[in-house]
């Protein structure tokens, strides 16, 4: 996997919220928040599992919306982070964290009704192989984003810390036939790239993001969309 | 972790049920403790409050 030192380390849990998730970033948080939970309402009782969990950004947001919990990583030090955050927010009877490969999940088959992997299938070395262990324990449902090939995320590529791997959409297809998961929906967004988002501040942010959307809603743009958002069946 | 959470997790290796060993307690959560295969019999400890079930050839001090 890539970046997995770096990503492990114990000062990059600790700012890894403020850092990616300030600022510009406020931004795409919200955003991916809103994809999470539009693909997997409502969330009352539903067993959900997330893979690559950090620091628990999306998991206590689905724990307070009534969804049991498990939250997967494979940081020690974003874990901790996770733990004390689902404490403060006083979802810990039902959110857990383990600590675990997502290549190799400690878990039955079929058990949770959804799987969920944000910012994961960037660093995947082996996209299928991972894929096919969330289907798995899934009997009903896999949420997840890619970053896309043929768009601004491949021109700023090679400056991040743990590089990335960039999905055509045929490529994507092709991985969930071969899993037998059927596409309910997928949504692009974000002609301009993450990165760019983070690094300026919100007053700047929030102009660029509204013309990024509306140059992003033409039926043109679709395919220059720099994530898509996928929500699937499992069949 | 609760205990309960022993109902679903399994040996990532060959997916047999897990037993808890040496629990120690804070409230209703086990703070430290092991959890060992009840078929191949390999361990995986509970650190603050986490399980690590990180497959042997993942673990710190084995090179990623």
């Amino acid at each position: 996997m890539k970046g997995q030192e770096w990503y492990q380390a114990d000062d990059v849990a600790e700012e890894y919220d403020d850092k990616r998730f300030s600022q510009g970033g406020q931004l795409i948080d919200r955003r991916e928040k809103e994809a999470v939970l539009e693909a997997i309402s409502p969330l009352s009782d539903r067993n959900v599992l997330e893979i690559a969990c950090g620091t628990g950004r999306f998991t206590v947001m689905l724990a307070e919306r009534g969804a049991d919990v498990v939250g997967l990583d494979i940081s020690a030090a974003m874990l901790q982070r996770g733990r004390k955050k689902a404490k403060r927010a006083g979802v810990s009877d039902h959110l857990e964290f383990i600590r675990g490969d997502a290549g190799r999940l400690p878990f039955p088959d079929d058990h949770f009704d959804t799987v969920v992997a944000m910012r994961f299938f960037h660093l995947a070395d082996d996209p299928a192989a991972f894929l096919s262990e969330m289907r798995r324990v899934s009997r009903e449902q896999i949420v997840f984003d890619t970053f896309n090939r043929f768009s601004a995320r491949s021109i700023y590529n090679w400056a991040l810390p743990m590089g990335s791997r960039l999905y055509s959409k045929s490529e994507v297809a092709v991985l969930l036939a071969k899993n037998d998961l059927t596409l309910v929906d997928v949504e692009d967004d974000f002609l301009v790239p993450y990165g760019l988002y983070r690094s300026i501040p919100n007053a700047l942010a929030s102009p660029i993001r509204s013309l990024d959307r509306a140059v992003g809603e033409l039926p043109v743009t679709d395919h220059l969309a720099s994530v898509s958002y996928w929500n699937t069946r499992v069949r | 972790m609760k205990e309960s959470l022993l109902e679903i997790l399994c040996c990532p290796l060959d997916k047999h049920d897990l037993e808890l060993e040496d629990a120690e307690y804070d409230g209703d959560e086990v703070i430290s403790g092991t959890l060992v295969c009840s078929e191949c019999g390999e361990r995986y400890a509970i650190e603050d409050g986490i399980p690590n079930l990180l497959p042997p050839d993942m673990r710190e001090e084995t090179p990623a």
